[in-house]
């Protein structure tokens, strides 16, 4: 079986000093942004992207990748603590995780989020390695049209799940494709809207303006709150954190059905770790045979979430490395970093960058024990850096942020750009756009209009193709059906006149 | 929120009906067998057009109007000191460099936001400078703007 083989070259790979050395600072750096309220995991990637540049991209990606994971469980301590999620996949988790704080009962709580996040971790990246090959195989037969409507699927589902407002994820949506048409055209080589202006006519960098939208965006919205939340006391010891006989018998199956559920959603092109810990709970609440004790410090509540969070996270790099459309914000990120770094995404990756995709594999195994040690063994550590003033932690992630964007190309231009899109950033999350959105539209904005345009060259019956070639048809039906529902819902709640709230 | 809404949507109406006809005008909607570099900036200002039409022309949702999305009183003064501080960082980069002005940014905002003591804002901004050396210009060579030697 070539498959072993290839796992022991990615453990090759993955073993080597440096690639560990970067699978923990990920797993560490991923733990603190999680934990610190207002940077999420795509602030995280975006802010880590410029220390890569100059790496080989394997330790870059598994940088990345281990960050990606620990983010999703340093979130869980903030939500547990002191009742703020630090990023939106561990929302749902305040709901008991609090709960069993306030009756004394955080580490466990701490604890079984640990282990369920290792346990999803662990069995998500077996699945990621069973799936992806056979799915980039399968992808190796796309042409330009099913290329175009995978990506119109990926874009519009992201946008439908991103927010409680359609109408605003569309235009989010849609302005970002406006800033991808900026700069020098790929086929014909006209510099659009540039304005003479050089750095205008090289286009707009997603990474100046993922830093601005996640970083510095959300540094100014955190400015405006006067006052900390908080830290619920306890004791965080390794004996302290490790769950009773009774709690495991209460989680084993909802640690079970989080995995499951969390990876299948991961893998859909939109839904990712926050969609995937909300209908877990949901689940979990169903089945339950005390379901009333949901939302006063039940563990199956935390339990399930939190393995669901971390199966998602890593399920939704199988549509990112097999098919090169990234389903999330991060994975868009990590995707323009993929070909920042001069790897071209998509089901050719798996058979020309074997070391890149195998030692990610192997490397994120290893990262989930990193995870599992650091999160029963170091709580206290990172409950000490909750208590990191303000005042001094907001002023350091600006200087990241303005050291990252500058870096990207040493261009001051770059960071005047980054701080435009810091203040967009803030008043579209004070209005409720989506800067996920207009992020993936960003990125994937070339090359769906690369696609769009291959297809229309090479097809005699117009816009036709889409719905000829069947694979092509159901996506592009799955697209628009993404389209057609919020202005069904929307024009049903304009003829009522009266908005559901 | 309603009233900021139709603001942006009436922004948003003019800047993209002026990006559809821009791309129409500058750039061949169809060239050689297919469509030119003006295709798709048409196709999607059109769009972006259409979506903020419908966000000018709908009914304010009951949720939004209860929002208050401004921020008042101290909230409001913070963001703006931040941000004030934020733009004068960037624009003092090219001045006084990457390293310095970044330390004083770090001081401004530990002084104005949380009044930490002199010493421990000394040691903090040095800590910061020296590790923002260390890693980007020692080790990944970014050549930072250093009007002042460092």
């Amino acid at each position: 079986m070539d498959f072993v083989a290839n796992l022991a070259m990615g453990f090759g790979v993955a073993f080597t000093p440096f690639n560990l050395f970067m699978a923990l600072v990920g797993v560490l750096v991923g733990m603190l942004i999680g934990a610190l309220p207002g940077v999420g995991p795509p602030s995280g990637v975006a802010l880590l992207l410029p220390l890569t540049f100059g790496m080989d991209p394997t330790s870059g990606i598994i940088m990345l990748a281990a960050l990606y994971a620990g983010t999703m469980y340093g979130g869980t301590i903030t939500s547990v603590l002191i009742n703020t999620p630090g990023e939106s996949a561990s929302v749902v988790t305040c709901l008991d995780g609090y709960q069993m704080a306030l009756q004394g009962r955080a580490g466990p709580a701490l604890g079984i989020a640990a282990f369920g996040s290792f346990i999803a971790g662990t069995v998500g990246v077996v699945l990621l390695m069973l799936v992806s090959p056979a799915l980039a195989k399968w992808a190796l037969s796309f042409g330009p049209p099913e290329t175009f409507a995978l990506m119109l699927l990926g874009l519009t589902t992201v946008t439908l799940l991103a927010g409680d407002d359609p109408l605003k994820g569309y235009i989010s949506m849609v302005f970002g494709l406006l800033l991808a048409m900026v700069g020098y055209d790929i086929i014909s080589g006209d510099a659009r809207y540039g304005f003479g202006i050089p750095e205008m006519m090289d286009g707009v960098d997603f990474l100046p303006v993922a830093i601005g939208l996640f970083g510095l965006g959300e540094v100014l919205a955190d400015a405006e709150q006067v006052g900390k939340p908080p830290v619920a006391k306890g004791r965080y010891g390794l004996r302290d954190v490790m769950p009773s006989a009774n709690d495991w018998m209460r989680s084993r199956w909802a640690i079970v059905r989080g995995t499951v559920l969390g990876f299948a959603v991961g893998v859909l092109p939109g839904a990712g770790p926050t969609v995937a810990s909300f209908l877990s709970y949901t689940v979990e609440k169903k089945v339950s045979a005390h379901p009333e004790q949901f939302g006063k410090g039940a563990i199956e509540g935390v339990a399930a979430p939190e393995s669901a969070n971390n199966a998602a996270a890593t399920a939704a790099m199988v549509p990112m490395l097999t098919l090169g459309i990234p389903g999330s914000a991060t994975t868009a990120i990590m995707l323009g970093g993929l070909m920042m770094w001069g790897l071209r995404p998509g089901p050719m990756l798996f058979e020309k960058n074997p070391q890149f995709v195998w030692g990610l594999i192997a490397s994120q195994y290893i990262a989930n024990v990193m995870l599992l040690i650091l999160s029963t063994a170091f709580i206290p550590l990172f409950v000490r850096a909750l208590r990191v003033p303000y005042g001094i932690l907001m002023p350091l992630i600006v200087i990241f942020c303005v050291t990252g964007a500058y870096s990207l190309k040493n261009s001051v231009w770059d960071v005047g750009q980054m701080l435009v899109f810091g203040v967009l950033g803030y008043f579209m999350k004070k209005l409720g756009y989506s800067p996920a959105a207009l992020v993936l539209a960003l990125v994937l904005g070339p090359l769906a209009e690369r696609a769009l345009r291959q297809s229309l060259i090479i097809s005699d019956a117009g816009l036709g193709i889409f719905f000829t070639r069947p694979i092509s048809a159901v996506l592009m039906t799955l697209a628009l059906l993404a389209i057609a529902v919020p202005v069904y819902k929307g024009l049903r709640t304009a003829i009522r006149g009266r908005s559901p709230s | 929120m309603h009233k900021a809404d139709r603001i942006t949507a009436a922004v948003l109406l003019a800047f993209s009906l002026a990006f559809a006809a821009g791309g129409l005008k500058y750039y061949p909607y169809w060239g050689e067998g297919g469509p030119g570099s003006g295709f798709l900036p048409a196709w999607l200002g059109g769009v972006m057009a259409a979506l903020a039409a419908l966000m000018l022309l709908r009914r304010p949702r009951g949720a939004d109007a209860e929002v208050d999305w401004v921020a008042h009183g101290e909230g409001a003064r913070r963001v703006l000191a931040l941000l004030a501080a934020s733009v004068v960082y960037v624009a003092a980069l090219k001045l006084v460099g990457m390293i310095i002005a970044s330390a004083l940014y770090l001081a401004f905002v530990m002084r104005y936001f949380e009044r930490h003591a002199w010493w421990v804002i000394a040691v903090v901004a040095l800590l910061a400078a020296a590790a923002n050396w260390l890693v980007f210009v020692h080790w990944l060579k970014v050549p930072f703007p250093a009007p002042l030697g460092i």
